[in-house]
């Protein structure tokens, strides 16, 4: 009888009774994941990234906020010829003391080449982001649909053959010739055929993944083509989709200073960095400080957005999340 | 396989057609026609109603519109009544003179019967009045017109481009009457030592003859005729301006062709082989050539841009290949050690930065360390000014092929089999050189015929930095200068090499490798 009651009372060491409760039976346990977390988790294990992060803040607050105190005119001194294409050292010593306006020298008509810069960084910043948005907005929207549809597919790949072989700089130096220099006009020749290439390159990844038999399952139990791209495959293509920004921001910074090169960049009103560097190649030997400047910072903005992007698009792979 | 064939080659004329017939239609009609008149000096040196006319006179050329002169009307009903001595007629002065009186040009006859019938035919008459000083004497360039126009639609300027766009010589294109010989035939040719094709009645006395110059035989049966050139080359066809040299004139001693057999030797550049049609030859001429081809161009020393941009643009290419394949093979090898980390920063450097800016440092780093020319005009030493430019038209191709060799390379490293040949105990080097690189150059295959057709196209930029006289500079100095038909001729030139090269990139991909079939239908979806 003790012996039995033993071992009941192990038993009752061991289990205890519990009321059935119905709020924490609807409980799922498993590890929490967020997609976007773990992507800045990893994103951020790299020390890199926050100095690269620094540097960009500290370009746009630069580029979007001193213009304002900074007013750049090209054509400040252009009376005082002994202001013309002044070193840095000379530009300091001419001015009167050290001031951040002459720390770059002066350009070949007495301007300062650090407003100058400031000012046109922000044009070449906004030209890329707002190219970068629609050229990557209607290309991955309509690349989508493009390789999800095959009636679609038909009639893009008739377009995209006939577009495709015109080379992309004579396209856009040819628009630019007939619609204008203006910005936005700049925009539009960037734009009207931009999206093509990437809605091309999109709907290759798109057509991958469709036929995946998760995808198929979904067409099975009848779901709408408009959620099978936003559910199914815009989400597994996340890292393309970084991977693809990250190469069109600098792309067009490029583009605006190749353009300006070959003479039918933006225009005299709108300052630019392609157009800094233009107007100082013919200085490239002489003065030096006047052409290498602007390019120096262009050249670092793109490789900042590239990096940065190209880091991003690693992390926002799930295959690093773990 | 040959259906497939012909149905690409036909899609490609269409394309093109669309490509060029888009360009046109936006050229022709979005731009500010006067714009052309910007650097012209003649329009410059012209006033008043002289300008206008002048105006008129180039718009034809550059195909804006069609226009008659009053004058010219004149003259022909004239000459049609009288002939050769019309211009001492009374009545034809008087004619001539009622256009100089604003108002009483109406009441003569011929005003009207002139107004009358370009009216039927579609046109639009202008009557451009004499414009005096205060005193009643004309002002210069004030002169009265009477001209009428009619505009021509982009459709038709598109059918007239393409209609001259091949040129094939017969022997009916001289239109001469007096001209009775008319062949084609097998001659010999004094000037090669060689035989040469030669017509009499073609525009050209040479059809297909050999000389000392690359690619040594050549034609004049078959021509491209991209358009005109307007304000960069002056009415020059854009086919001659980058097909042929532009450097000094060569002379060497030799003879005309109706002195050929004499002793009279003669030091010249005359090219002979370039002879053309001439309906008046001089009195000078008969005596040197036998028959009506007394037209001709000079032999000129040095590459034609065409020749220039293409051994730049091949060199490149062939630098490009020979380093940036083994170089991505070698990164793709020690992926994450130091090697492929400076691969990638190099990588990253040309993809991120805009080309023209490391150009330049290639530029700064060439003539600061290395002593090479900077402008390919001012090299003493030839061959070095070709340096630079190769140098940096290679080394962006270089980091292009480094970035996708490594790309497929590490794709393919864990493919079965690679696994395969490891178990069979090949050695890495084996694995990696031959099976692994071979796959991983498939997707590369294709853009060969790209990269050595546009070396024909050359950089844009490039050339411009260095100031080569090739023909990436064609299209970037037409803009500037708003030259319509040379940016037609480039649009057309540069979209047909990159049609070319892409279907003989398909071609080349397929024959490499022979599991990729153009023709066959495959993937699913809707």
């Amino acid at each position: 009888m003790s012996e039995q009651n033993k071992v009941l009372k192990s038993e009752d060491e061991l289990f205890r009774f519990i009321d059935n409760d119905q709020f924490v039976s609807e409980k799922i346990t498993a590890p929490r994941y967020s997609y976007w977390k773990s992507v800045f988790r990893v994103f951020f294990r790299k020390k890199i990234n926050i100095v690269i992060i620094a540097f960009l803040v500290l370009i746009l607050l630069v580029a979007f906020i001193m213009p304002i105190y900074w007013h750049y005119d090209p054509n400040e001194n252009v009376t005082n010829a002994a202001t013309y294409n002044l070193s840095p050292k000379e530009a300091i010593q001419y001015f009167g003391g050290f001031s951040f306006k002459w720390m770059l020298g002066s350009g070949n008509l007495g301007n300062s080449i650090l407003y100058g810069i400031v000012s046109s960084a922000r044009t070449s910043l906004l030209l890329a982001v707002i190219c970068a948005a629609i050229n990557m907005t209607i290309g991955i929207l309509v690349g989508a649909l493009w390789g999800y549809s095959k009636k679609v597919d038909a009639v893009m790949l008739v377009i995209y053959n006939i577009i495709a072989n015109v080379p992309f700089i004579l396209m856009v130096s040819v628009l630019v010739y007939i619609i204008g220099q203006g910005f936005w006009s700049f925009v539009f020749a960037l734009t009207v055929t931009g999206w093509l290439f990437i809605a091309f390159f999109f709907r290759t990844q798109v057509m991958i993944i469709r036929d995946r038999e998760y995808s198929l399952a979904s067409r099975c139990l009848g779901t709408p083509v408009s959620r099978v791209i936003t559910k199914n495959i815009l989400p597994f293509l996340t890292s393309v989709i970084v991977t693809l920004l990250a190469q069109e921001l600098p792309s067009y910074i490029g583009m605006e200073v190749t353009l300006a090169f070959i003479g039918i960049g933006l225009s005299a009103a709108v300052p630019s960095l392609g157009r800094m560097i233009a107007q100082a190649q013919g200085a490239f030997l002489t003065y030096p400080w006047e052409f290498w400047s602007p390019v120096a910072v262009a050249s670092a903005i793109t490789i900042i957005l590239y990096v940065l992007g190209q880091n991003l698009a690693d992390a926002s792979d799930p295959r690093t999340h773990m | 396989m040959r259906k497939y064939l012909l149905k690409r080659i036909l899609f490609s004329f269409f394309s093109l057609f669309v490509v060029v017939m888009t360009v046109m239609l936006l050229i022709y009609s979005l731009i500010d026609r006067s714009m052309i008149f910007q650097t012209d000096d003649i329009w410059n040196k012209r006033n008043l109603n002289e300008r206008t006319v002048y105006e008129h006179m180039q718009y034809q050329r550059y195909g804006y519109l069609t226009y008659q002169d009053y004058t010219d009307f004149v003259r022909a009903k004239y000459t049609e009544q009288y002939g050769d001595s019309y211009s001492t007629q009374a009545q034809f002065k008087a004619d001539i003179a009622a256009i100089q009186n604003e108002n009483t040009y109406l009441e003569n006859a011929t005003v009207q019967e002139f107004i009358a019938k370009t009216k039927a035919e579609g046109y639009e008459v202008k009557y451009l009045q004499p414009i005096r000083f205060k005193s009643g004497k004309v002002k210069p360039g004030g002169t009265g017109f009477l001209l009428a126009s009619r505009e021509k639609s982009v459709v038709l300027r598109l059918l007239d481009y393409l209609k001259g766009f091949f040129h094939v010589e017969t022997t009916r294109d001289v239109k001469d009457a007096n001209l009775t010989e008319r062949y084609v035939r097998f001659e010999k040719d004094p000037y090669s030592g060689l035989f040469a094709i030669v017509g009499s009645g073609t525009q050209h006395k040479y059809q297909l003859y050999f000389d000392g110059r690359f690619p040594f035989i050549h034609q004049n049966w078959l021509s491209i005729n991209l358009g005109t050139s307007y304000t960069t080359y002056r009415g020059m066809e854009i086919t001659s301006v980058i097909s042929k040299p532009a450097g000094d004139t060569i002379k060497s001693r030799t003879q005309f062709p109706a002195l050929l057999g004499t002793d009279q030797y003669e030091k010249t550049a005359i090219d002979f082989h370039s002879l053309t049609y001439n309906a008046n030859p001089t009195e000078a001429d008969r005596e040197k050539f036998p028959d009506n081809y007394t037209s001709y161009s000079f032999r000129r020393a040095g590459l034609s841009p065409l020749e220039t941009s293409f051994v730049i643009g091949l060199f490149a290419a062939v630098i490009a290949y020979a380093l940036g394949l083994p170089l991505g093979i070698l990164i793709a090898r020690r992926k994450d050690t130091i090697i492929d980390h400076l691969g990638n920063a190099y990588i990253i450097f040309i993809m991120a930065v805009p080309p023209l800016a490391y150009i330049f440092m290639f530029a700064a780093v060439g003539t600061k360390i290395f002593h090479l020319p900077y402008k390919f005009a001012n090299a003493n030493v030839k061959v070095l000014a070709y340096f630079l430019p190769v140098i940096s038209m290679a080394l962006p191709q270089i980091a292009t092929l480094m970035r996708w060799m490594r790309r497929y390379m590490i794709d393919q490293m864990n493919s079965d089999y690679v696994k395969f040949a490891r178990s069979e105990g090949l050695s890495e080097k084996e694995i990696y050189n031959i099976h692994i690189s071979r796959n991983a150059l498939i997707p590369l295959v294709q853009a060969i015929p790209g990269t050595i057709l546009g070396a024909l196209v050359g950089g844009i930029i490039t050339e411009r930095v260095y100031a080569v006289p090739g023909v990436g500079t064609l299209l970037t100095t037409a803009l500037t200068a708003r030259d319509n038909g040379v940016i037609v001729a480039c649009t057309v030139f540069y979209t047909s090499i990159a049609i070319i090269s892409q279907i003989l990139g398909d071609l080349l991909l397929a024959k490499y490798d022979p599991r990729i079939s153009l023709t066959s239908e495959g993937g699913g979806g809707r």
